[in-house]
């Protein structure tokens, strides 16, 4: 289902939601986004739940981090500069300024996993070539473009074989290349190159013409539940905004 | 100039370069007659590819500078003709396979083609249904295009271009990387086109395949110019003379056998028990690596002997290039590899790389460097660490000259022909004073004089400096020319064949 909803229409809804929480601090509406994101993901795509955890994992160690951050160096008080107030009332201002970075760092890091949460929701139940379709007709994206593109992601395996064969041909060389060095990089990239123009003769020998006019064997198109459900997600978080409190 | 003529370049002249000197096509006359089939063919860089891409239009477009002459498509002038409107004339069928497509599966591709040349889109289904049914490419056209092989490739390409019912299709070396199975099938297909009125011209390195099927053959020389044309299977012997004066295959000639007798001694290569899978391990369980690729080579024994040259055949995808990889520890075994006696298990990489070293099918992909001549120097500093900067650079300088590459020492490797880039990979890896060379495909687009050119070289090292040599190969002739021992990897097996049985 989401896979259907207008790649467009769903990158707009979702950049709106982010460009929303930004301007807000409410660590139950990012929870909620989150949450929401999560169920739609499980409940209404091909996606498969190992993905999600793989993808969620990084944001969920940088989110932890940006918390730990928030509660020991946010700007309303650090535990330190309560070390110089009065010892008597200490056990309780170090509580209250804990509560108050907890509320901080918990605002931070909820952020993040909204956004996260958005990300991946757009991410996972769009198909690439249903994207770059929907540019082209929604967003008038020029065909050079919109094809190029496509193209490029299509090599990409081949990309990678490659790489690996420079790799493996560099180390029968008696050559070491380590994870990150950047030889084997050079020569995939010249050989890239080099594949980008074939190809590009390839596409126009086949009557490829960057501006002409085209047929389309299918024009992705808007249809109204793909702005109702546009409309249900922005109007949920602007919603949220108004009525909740924390 | 008639609607009869499918192609006629006049008089075109072309140089990559506006201010160079050099014009690939030079001054270049040829006229290629409607609904035939025409096989080019022409020594390496005498403009073959040059004049494919001038004829398609893609040059002067995509760059180049055509000084002179008029390119016509079916009578009509290229230069009104847009690449929508071209394709409807004249379409072309490239070398590699890989490069060929944008989108995910055939049909897909089939679409964006029909796309292009505005079929309305209700057309299209119907279109490519009846294509797939004639080609017989029906299982094809839903699979991911990056999954198929080269030659399945080389077939979805073709069909690409047939459902868009292009007049002419030209064939830029389309059969060099494919097995001869593959290629027998390609042919099939386009037999099939020209009894559909189709035009087929042909550029390729052999005639063997085409000849038969061929209306005429057209031998071209430097600067795509016209050396002999009017040739067909049955004045074919009255032209011998053009063939060799060119350095080009002459059909069903054979190079004579340079073989010798395989000497008696220690093999310096033994395979015992040896398997070898498609792939890597794919998964894990309960940290134990679990393997179910299917097996490449199976329990197998072989011995390669020292001092000789040894051909693996068998057609492009069983195996041949990972057996190798396994020799280089680069791709997991069982079974035990011994290289002189010792078990390479045994050995470190770098200890067994001192020894052993390969030229792969596509050199460009083992370049270190940016400059010819330190490619060399990387090689010999690599196994002399102690070597002055000034020797090494003399050193370099006489292998270049030796090999015929001293006038482009200072190029970029990647700026070098195909047959030279070859040259430069064997001298930078032999070095180091390997005794074991692997040569993956030593035949992959080249003409007959530089394949004969690397052979006689190496055959040159092996009888002087005792180097062994094994080489990878679809091409059976080849193999029967130049090796002294020939083994054919056949369902999993190495079996030891004679070069009678081979041919």
């Amino acid at each position: 289902m989401l896979e259907r909803w207008n790649p467009t229409v769903k990158a707009f809804t979702v950049l709106i939601c982010v460009i929303l929480l930004s301007f807000e601090y409410l660590v139950s509406l990012n929870l909620l986004v989150l949450a929401v994101c999560l169920l739609l993901l499980m409940f209404c795509s091909r996606v498969s739940l190992k993905k999600i955890g793989v993808i969620l994992l990084p944001a969920c160690i940088a989110a932890f981090g940006l918390f730990v951050t928030g509660l020991y160096y946010a700007r309303g008080g650090s535990t330190q500069t309560m070390d110089l107030s009065s010892l008597s009332a200490m056990p309780y201002s170090v509580r209250a300024a804990l509560s108050q970075n907890l509320y901080t760092a918990l605002q931070l890091a909820t952020r993040l996993l909204a956004y996260a949460g958005l990300g991946i929701l757009f991410a996972l139940s769009t198909e690439g070539d249903f994207f770059i379709a929907s540019l082209l007709h929604q967003c008038h994206l020029p065909p050079k473009f919109a094809y190029g593109i496509l193209a490029a992601f299509h090599l990409m395996p081949g990309m990678a074989r490659e790489y690996a064969q420079v790799r493996t041909a560099f180390a029968a060389r008696g050559l070491k290349a380590g994870p990150l060095s950047m030889k084997p990089v050079f020569t995939m990239l010249v050989n890239s190159v080099r594949w980008s123009e074939s190809i590009a003769m390839a596409m126009e020998s086949k009557g490829f013409c960057g501006d002409a006019p085209r047929t389309y064997y299918t024009v992705p198109r808007v249809h109204w539940y793909d702005l109702a459900a546009a409309a249900l997600m922005v109007g949920g978080v602007v919603l949220g905004m108004l009525f909740l409190k924390y | 100039m008639s609607a009869n003529t499918a192609l006629e370049l006049e008089d075109a002249v072309f140089r990559y370069q506006e201010k160079g000197k050099r014009n690939i096509l030079d001054h270049t006359s040829l006229s290629i007659p409607a609904g035939t089939l025409t096989v080019l063919m022409g020594g390496s860089g005498c403009g073959k590819s040059t004049l494919a891409a001038v004829a398609a239009g893609l040059y002067p477009e995509n760059g180049g500078f055509l000084e002179s002459g008029t390119i016509r498509l079916y009578g009509q002038d290229l230069k009104t003709l847009d690449p929508q409107k071209r394709a409807a004339y004249l379409t072309v069928l490239f070398q590699n396979p890989d490069l060929q497509f944008c989108m995910n599966t055939l049909r897909e591709e089939m679409r964006f083609c029909l796309e292009n040349i505005r079929v309305p889109a209700g057309e299209m289904d119907a279109r490519i249904d009846r294509a797939a049914a004639e080609l017989g490419i029906a299982p094809l056209l839903d699979r991911t295009l990056s999954t198929l092989s080269g030659g399945e490739k080389q077939k979805a390409a073709l069909s690409c271009l047939y459902v868009m019912e292009s007049r002419c299709i030209l064939l830029d070396e389309s059969f060099a990387n494919l097995d001869h199975e593959a290629a027998a099938q390609l042919l099939e297909m386009l037999l099939r086109m020209k009894t559909s009125g189709r035009t087929i011209l042909a550029i390729d390195h052999k005639a063997d395949l085409w000849l038969e099927a061929a209306d005429e053959i057209i031998l071209l020389e430097e600067g795509g110019k016209v050396a002999a044309r009017g040739i067909h299977c049955k004045n074919l012997p009255e032209h011998r003379t053009d063939f060799e004066r060119l350095g080009l295959f002459y059909p069903g000639s054979r190079p004579e056998r340079a073989a010798r007798p395989v000497a008696e001694g220690k093999p310096l290569l033994q395979f015992r028990g040896v398997s070898i899978r498609k792939g890597l391990p794919t998964r894990r369980k309960w940290g134990r690596t679990v393997y179910d690729a299917p097996f490449l080579v199976q329990n197998v024994d072989a011995d390669f002997p020292a001092g000789c040259m040894t051909a693996v055949l068998g057609p492009s995808g069983t195996g041949k290039t990972t057996t190798f990889l396994s020799v280089l520890k680069q791709h997991p075994y069982t079974g035990r590899i011994l290289f002189q006696g010792r078990d390479i298990a045994k050995m470190k990489s770098k200890e067994l790389y001192r020894h052993i070293g390969i030229v792969f099918q596509n050199p460009a992909n083992q370049f270190v460097t940016q400059n010819v001549e330190d490619e060399v120097c990387v090689g010999l500093r690599l196994w002399e660490p102690g070597l002055s900067d000034e020797a090494c650079r003399q050193r370099a300088e006489e292998l270049l000259d030796r090999y015929g590459l001293k006038r482009q020492r200072r190029y970029s490797p990647y700026m070098l022909s195909q047959g030279q880039q070859r040259r430069l990979a064997v001298l930078s890896v032999l070095a180091g004073g390997q005794e074991l060379l692997l040569l993956d495909e030593p035949t992959y687009g080249q003409d007959a004089r530089s394949v004969n050119a690397i052979m006689e070289h190496l055959r040159e090292k092996v009888e002087q400096e005792g180097l062994t040599v094994i080489f990878i190969t679809h091409d059976t002739e080849l193999a029967a020319a130049w090796a002294d021992k020939i083994y054919r990897l056949e369902d999993t097996a190495l079996v030891e064949k004679s070069a009678e049985e081979v041919l």
